[in-house]
């Protein structure tokens, strides 16, 4: 197990820095889409190094060596891309965080201090939900129709799941 | 392999007991009952792990992790992962004011949604938006944020949020606010 495990992890190293640069160097509109492109090949690429690599990688120890191989490459993957959803999620986090852009906007006030109408005009009700209706439309998830947004299929289902979810998860919304 | 087993066990009651929690919860810190549900998670898989035998009575000796160090550290990373996953959905479903628009649109059966309709889910008509409703007594509890003559001041703990964020979107070259 331990082979895969080394082996995600050295390539989620490789990966975490190429999106750096991508991040960096091109601001995809599509950030996650981004992600997921440039993490796609790494899948292949596990595979490959998983097959060809020794069982002890040349330098682990005999006794992280002897389970079936086809488990630790099954668990490898599992690994491997939980370790992309939970990088997705810090991306997500960090970039959408509502509790987060309001503190940097309040650091970044006159003496650090904002009255209440100052902290809705910086990050109010209107600011967020135009900020996220231009990022439902442009991953596909509505489209505008005259002065009214419509779902589209992929928006149909997550609004689906959410429904459920929602009826399941009871976390007030206040 | 003991540890996959154990901890997709553990994962599965995790889930239960955090939907039950809720249900039963009164409070407004719902993440007490996730890092609940999540500690019970953890002392169920290591108690599994140390009191059943090594095969759990039908694993093959293939299948078997030769070092119990390894399959014990590998459950749980695949436990705190997943459940780092299921906390992040379950906010996001239920908070997320994205989410409340496809909830709305998709309960209005094609009926669309204006953007002030949207805007009205979020409470803009109130006086303190709902985003602000949830989020500044928590600031101010927490100590994040003080309230002094109908202003609001930053503390430190906030001001080390604040950074740790703008550093966050620097990395990620997302806008800063």
């Amino acid at each position: 197990m331990l082979k895969g495990l080394l082996l995600s992890g050295g390539l989620m190293v490789a990966w975490a820095l190429v999106q750096g640069v991508v991040f960096h160097l091109r601001a995809p509109r599509k950030a996650f889409g981004s992600m997921v492109m440039w993490f796609i090949p790494t899948l292949p690429v596990f595979v490959l190094l998983y097959y060809y690599a020794p069982a002890n990688l040349g330098v682990l120890p005999e006794r992280f060596v002897g389970i079936d191989w086809r488990i630790g490459l099954v668990n490898g993957l599992l690994v491997h891309v939980l370790l992309f959803l939970t990088a997705g999620l810090f991306y997500s986090h960090a970039d959408r965080s509502i509790t987060v852009r309001l503190l940097i906007e309040l650091a970044r006030a006159p003496e650090q201090r904002m009255t209440l109408s100052q902290m809705q005009r910086a990050c109010g009700v209107e600011v967020l939900m135009q900020d996220r209706f231009d990022i439902m439309l442009r991953n596909g998830f509505l489209v505008e129709r005259g002065d009214r947004f419509a779902l589209t299929p992929k928006g149909w289902l997550g609004g689906s799941v959410g429904l459920v979810a929602r009826r399941l998860l009871r976390i007030k919304a206040l | 392999m003991r540890g996959l087993v154990l901890s997709a066990i553990s994962l599965a009651l995790l889930v239960l007991g955090t939907i039950v929690g809720l249900r039963f919860y009164r409070g407004a810190k719902e993440f007490k009952v996730f890092l609940g549900t999540f500690g019970g998670a953890v002392v169920l898989y290591a108690g599994g792990f140390w009191l059943l035998p090594s095969d759990l009575g039908f694993l093959s000796a293939g299948w078997r992790e030769s070092s119990p160090a390894v399959d014990f550290g590998n459950g749980l990373l695949i436990l705190a992962l997943v459940f780092h996953g299921f906390w992040s959905f379950s906010y996001f479903v239920c908070v997320s004011p994205s989410m409340s628009a496809l909830i709305a649109l998709r309960l209005r059966r094609g009926a669309g949604l204006g953007r002030d309709e949207a805007m009205a889910l979020q409470g803009s008509a109130e006086p303190v938006n709902l985003i602000f409703q949830r989020r500044l007594p928590k600031l101010l509890q927490g100590g994040y944020v003080s309230e002094e003559a109908g202003r609001y001041r930053l503390l430190a703990r906030g001001g080390k949020v604040a950074a740790l964020g703008s550093f966050l979107k620097r990395v990620i070259n997302a806008q800063l606010a």
